[in-house]
């Protein structure tokens, strides 16, 4: 029995490593399918595919198709490693598209050592410095970005004009932020010291940061601990299930400070979880969410039904129009790089770096994003954040800030952090 | 105080889950002297269950029915469901070691967990319409959410009934009697087989019932499954073959892990209130090894 | 070493004691000697990386065997022991100011490799001390407290936060070097991991047929007999959480040079699990069962992640729109491991090292091999 399914294996293999065009472009790509998050995981993943699928309807990139190596490595770091190495030598990939911000960091150095041009879906500011990561490239705004841009809508939209803190804010009180979020993870903690810095920066003052576990299941303690200091408004740096658990516990709690969330903690199920709790919860995102009036939209909604016609639709979030993001990113990058005839890392890093004025599938406004300039010196696409609003159970758009207008003097140190 | 009180509520009530899980733990443990390490994935399967069956029932029927109609499914299927896995799997392992029987869980957690993602998917999936209101109840200050009001009286019911079941039930009796003596037990003419298989029914359906509450929370997904291992400490407080045991020791590590939440994070930030039940178990066994009230094993060469 | 061809006698007790007793074990030793040698140039780099981790989990399953096959004492928390190992050795090259001659030398990563594997054994050690008191299932809930304390709350929230955010301390990659040999490549790793696994092994066998391993053998066989014999048992205890433990922190060193760098997810529960599975495959009580074990489980969890990639480019392939399908295929893959292990502990509770001994000696006695059970 054993032979029989280790001659099985090894025909496998044989088919596998037959299909071996040399007119085609090789993107791998490290998904997280069965690991801690793989219920954001899993869609993206099909994201990936069906935006290859599309791409590759439409023509391929110039001309060439896109063969996609998609492995699941169950957000294990040394799984990451073992399939990147797989990635390198045997399947010889020129684009590779990473998932995690533990792996993506991890393996950042051995990119640059291989000249490996990396997207990730980790949008770590750290991964923006070209000095210290040169070849590691992120599809929209990075996480402290974000975390700044909420917290500076939530200070100029909400602190300043809503009644809710009419008597705080003329009584001359300072707002107060507390951050939730799980110390220990390397997404969670990412934003942090951004956030702070730019707390100080609105002059607002910032209270002790609670530790919330990302699969917490009561975050009444933490809630409490925070409810000591009176804070005005909460940054929540974890993913959607502990972010809905921390609201809740809030609402029930009668915390009463306002809530802005990270953008791998806002989404439809948020508001699925957080009913009536969730109102007014302002949250940073990478993209519009599905089924907003975008242009390339239909197109994800055409292929989302047509690639896997399993999944229903309504059960499909942002993290597929994301993936298409980072897909299309990674197709603009290949392009230019096949324009000069060359399909090696860094004439890929080059023609990424000399995008000026870029749209998602140079259409304008394609997906909500755009439009995106990365420079040799600066790899955070765009300063432009958008932030959205649950709205009567709705996720609305309430604002697009351009934080390098905002802070002209501030935005260049802000790089990398 | 306030801060205490709450402190106190929340964990009384949390830790009412932890207990139901744990019962069905001790269950297995007491009747067949095995260590169950596939808690997390059954309590998993009974939400999905449950789930299941409660957006099939909604479209044709008032909520409350729908929901009280899903959980009486999810009971019935918990229990074939316990009758089939012990059948197939785990009869083969009796008078095996205790460890090959653990390593046998260990492989069912990655079969359930297995199954359970190639059925439902791992996206996370909430009870819609909502089953408990959002809004707390508010007693005296303390706000409370209604699902933990639930299913603290769940757990209260639920051990009401198994405390009954063994004391006054033929069949509750002949487990205790496996549990007590197997040889005699057999001698007397108790089916150890039918003893075993009832007892993984019976943990099937009490799991079931902790995951439809913990999946009322927030919604299932994988982090569900991780909740399984808290019942680890619960039981080694409470002493692994107690039934009330299971009870107290469930709502004492609810509440400690929330004062240590509450009190400890200052001094030791971050992951107190996730590893302070595991701390605890340690600094239990040495000092009181067979829980509050588990049996002593007198040794004899 | 069980069998021997009959017709075989020893003059002496130093004769029957001997690692290689005739010269077929000896041939088939060096012949084995070889074949490990000449494996980096027949098989590429994918296939050596298999072999490597395999290496990795037998030195780490070396800890497990030696507590629960020849001393009794179950423990499903070993992975701890090898964070506790994997840290210190790469805390060790980050953060102490090494001088350059001694880093030019290839001093370094032996030192920290012998580091790890005391502190490990310390650590050990300290989640040992209850296991003078209790046993059996009690112990078990001991040692998985030291995997939930050690990792999720020690490592991860204190000890991977030295030296800012981020967990994944990256090495830098001229630190890993023995000597003059830099270890750079998967050819070299490999090298590096049998020569480690063969030490050990050695190491393992002495101990196991001198006076520790047979006080070991007491306690495990019945403590309480061994106890009044005259065998200290706490002390033999405590000694085999030691050396469990510094074997594990051996192992947590070794795997740096494989991976470059060390985060808290190389050492969850999962792996604690896994390695016992190991033991259990191979057969408890046997250092040859533990290799079995190792290679079975790393080349099966292999060959099922290429059906899976396999099958899923096939369907792809072939019916592009049921691409969503193959997302199950991986939990499918799940399913398969934990039904392995379970329709292996059911129908090979003896292991493979029994199956290996019973091929033996049907060779052995063959053609006379008496084939009823």
């Amino acid at each position: 029995m054993r032979t029989r399914i280790l001659l099985l294996g090894l025909a496998l293999v044989l088919i596998c490593s037959t299909a071996f065009a040399a007119d085609e472009i090789r993107v791998g790509s490290i998904n997280d399918l069965t690991g801690a998050t793989s219920d954001v995981g899993k869609d993206a993943a099909l994201g990936i595919r069906e935006c290859v699928k599309f791409l590759n309807d439409s023509g391929g990139i110039e001309g060439k198709k896109i063969k996609l190596f998609l492995y699941d490595y169950g957000y294990r770091v040394p799984e990451a490693i073992t399939i990147y190495k797989r990635f390198r030598d045997y399947d010889k990939i020129n684009l590779l598209l990473q998932w995690g911000t533990g792996d993506t960091e991890a393996l950042s150095p051995t990119v640059n050592r291989d000249k490996m041009v990396t997207i990730s879906d980790s949008l770590s500011g750290h991964l923006c410095d070209p000095k210290k990561t040169p070849y590691n490239f992120v599809y929209s705004t990075d996480y402290s970005t974000n975390a700044r841009a909420a917290l500076t809508v939530w200070y100029e939209e909400v602190w300043k004009k809503s009644d809710k803190w009419k008597k705080d804010r003329e009584a001359g009180k300072k707002p107060k932020l507390v951050c939730f979020y799980m110390f220990a993870s390397p997404y969670c903690s990412a934003p942090i010291k951004a956030i702070k810095d730019q707390a100080k920066l609105l002059g607002m003052e910032v209270g002790k940061d609670q530790n919330v576990s990302l699969v917490a299941l009561d975050a009444k303690s933490q809630v409490l601990g925070a409810k000591q200091e009176h804070p005005n408004v909460i940054w929540h740096g974890n993913t959607t299930m502990s972010v809905a658990t921390a609201v809740k516990d809030a609402y029930a709690l009668k915390l009463g400070a306002d809530h802005i969330v990270n953008n791998w903690g806002f989404d439809k199920n948020l508001v699925r979880m957080t009913g009536k709790a969730g109102e007014g919860v302002i949250g940073a995102a990478s993209c519009a969410f599905v089924g907003m009036d975008v242009p390339y939209m239909d197109k994800i909604v055409e292929y989302c039904k047509k690639v896997n016609p399993g999944v229903p639709i309504e059960k499909r979030t942002i993290r597929t129009v994301q993936a298409w993001l980072k897909v299309s990113l990674a197709s603009a990058g290949l392009s230019g790089a096949l324009k000069k005839g060359k399909l090696d890392g860094p004439t890929i890093k080059a023609s990424l770096e000399s995008l000026k004025g870029w749209y998602p599938f140079n259409t304008k406004n394609a997906l909500g994003r755009g439009p995106y300039t990365i420079t040799a010196t600066d790899h955070r696409p765009t300063p432009v954040a958008l932030l959205y609003t649950i709205k009567a159970g709705k996720i609305e758009l309430l604002k697009k800030i351009n934080m390098q207008e905002k802070f002209p003097k501030e935005w260049p140190k802000w790089l990398g952090w | 105080m306030d801060l205490f009180l709450q402190l106190f509520i929340t964990g009384v009530m949390l830790g009412s889950i932890f207990a139901l899980v744990a019962l069905g733990w001790v269950l297995i443990y007491k009747c067949s002297g095995v260590l169950n390490l596939a808690m997390g994935e059954l309590t998993l399967i009974g939400g999905y269950v449950c789930l299941g069956l409660y957006q099939s029932f909604v479209k044709s029927m008032p909520l409350t029915t729908a929901f009280l109609l899903a959980i009486v499914g999810t009971l019935i299927i918990g229990l074939l469901l316990g009758l089939l896995t012990e059948r197939i799997f785990l009869r083969k392992m009796i008078g095996e070691p205790i460890l090959a029987v653990i390593m046998v869980t260990v492989g069912l957690s990655f079969f359930f967990k297995g199954m359970v993602f190639i059925i439902w998917d791992t996206d996370t999936q909430v009870f819609l319409p909502r089953v408990f209101p959002i809004d707390p109840i508010v007693l005296g200050g303390v706000a409370i959410g209604q699902v933990y009001i639930w299913s603290f009286i769940a757990a209260l019911v639920l051990m009401v009934v198994f405390v009954s079941f063994f004391k006054y039930t033929r069949w509750g009796l002949s487990m205790q009697a496996c549990a007590d003596d197997e040889m005699a037990a057999l001698s007397l003419g108790v089916s150890a087989k039918f003893v075993y298989a009832l007892a993984w029914g019976i943990a099937f359906m009490s799991a079931g019932v902790g995951g439809t509450l913990l999946g009322n929370i927030n919604g299932l997904n994988y982090s569900v499954s991780s909740l399984g291992l808290l019942v680890l400490p619960v039981v080694v407080f409470g002493g692994l073959n107690s039934v009330p045991g299971a009870i107290v020791g469930g709502i004492t590590i609810g509440v400690l892990q929330n004062l240590a939440g509450g009190y400890l994070d200052g001094y030791f930030p971050g992951g107190i209130k996730e590893s302070a039940p595991f701390i605890f178990m340690v600094v239990f066994l040495l000092f009181k090894p067979y829980g509050l009230w588990g049996w002593e094993r007198i040794e004899r060469v | 070493m069980s069998y021997l061809p009959c017709g075989t006698y020893f003059q002496s007790y130093a004769d029957d004691h001997k690692w290689w007793r005739t010269s077929f074990i000896k041939s088939k030793m060096i012949l084995m000697v070889i074949l490990l040698a000449i494996l980096p140039y027949v098989v590429d780099s994918q296939w050596l990386s298999v072999a490597y981790t395999i290496n990795y989990y037998i030195l780490a399953g070396l800890g497990v065997q030696l507590l629960i096959g020849y001393c009794g004492q179950i423990t499903l928390g070993h992975a701890a022991f090898v964070a506790v190992g994997g840290y210190t050795c790469a805390m060790m090259l980050l953060f102490v100011p090494w001088p350059q001659s001694m880093v030019d030398a290839g001093l370094v990563y032996p030192i920290t490799i012998v580091c790890a594997g005391f502190l490990a054994a310390i650590w050990s050690v300290l989640f040992g001390l209850p296991s003078a008191r209790v046993k059996g299932f009690y112990l078990i809930m001991t040692t998985m407290a030291a995997q939930w304390i050690t990792v999720p709350l020690v490592i991860t929230q204190y000890v991977a936060q030295i030296g800012g955010r981020g967990q994944a301390f990256s090495i830098p990659p001229d630190m890993i070097k023995i000597g003059p040999w830099a270890i750079d490549s998967d050819t070299k790793i490999y090298y590096f991991s049998v020569l480690l696994v063969a030490v050990c092994l050695i190491a393992m066998g002495n101990m196991v047929r001198s006076k520790l391993g047979r006080a070991w053998i007491a306690i495990r066989d019945n403590d309480i007999a061994a106890e009044t014999m005259g065998v200290n048992i706490v002390v033999y205890k405590l000694l085999a959480f030691w050396v469990a433990g510094f074997f594990a922190g051996v192992a947590g060193a070794f795997y740096l040079s494989a991976l470059f760098f060390v985060s808290p997810e190389h050492y969850e529960w999962f792996y604690s699990l896994l390695w016992v599975g190991i033991i259990l495959i191979g057969g408890v009580g046997s250092i040859q069962g533990l290799v079995f074990g190792a290679a079975f489980v790393v080349i099966v969890f292999k060959v099922l992640e290429m059906a899976v990639l396999g099958a899923s480019s096939a369907l792809m392939a072939s019916y592009p729109e049921l691409g969503w399908m193959t997302t199950k295929f991986i939990f499918f893959k799940e399913a398969c491991f934990g039904l392995a292990i379970i329709l292996f502990l059911i129908y090979e509770p003896n292991g493979l090292s029994y199956r290996y001994w019973q091929l033996k000696n049907y060779f052995n006695l063959w053609p006379f091999s008496y084939t009823g059970k």
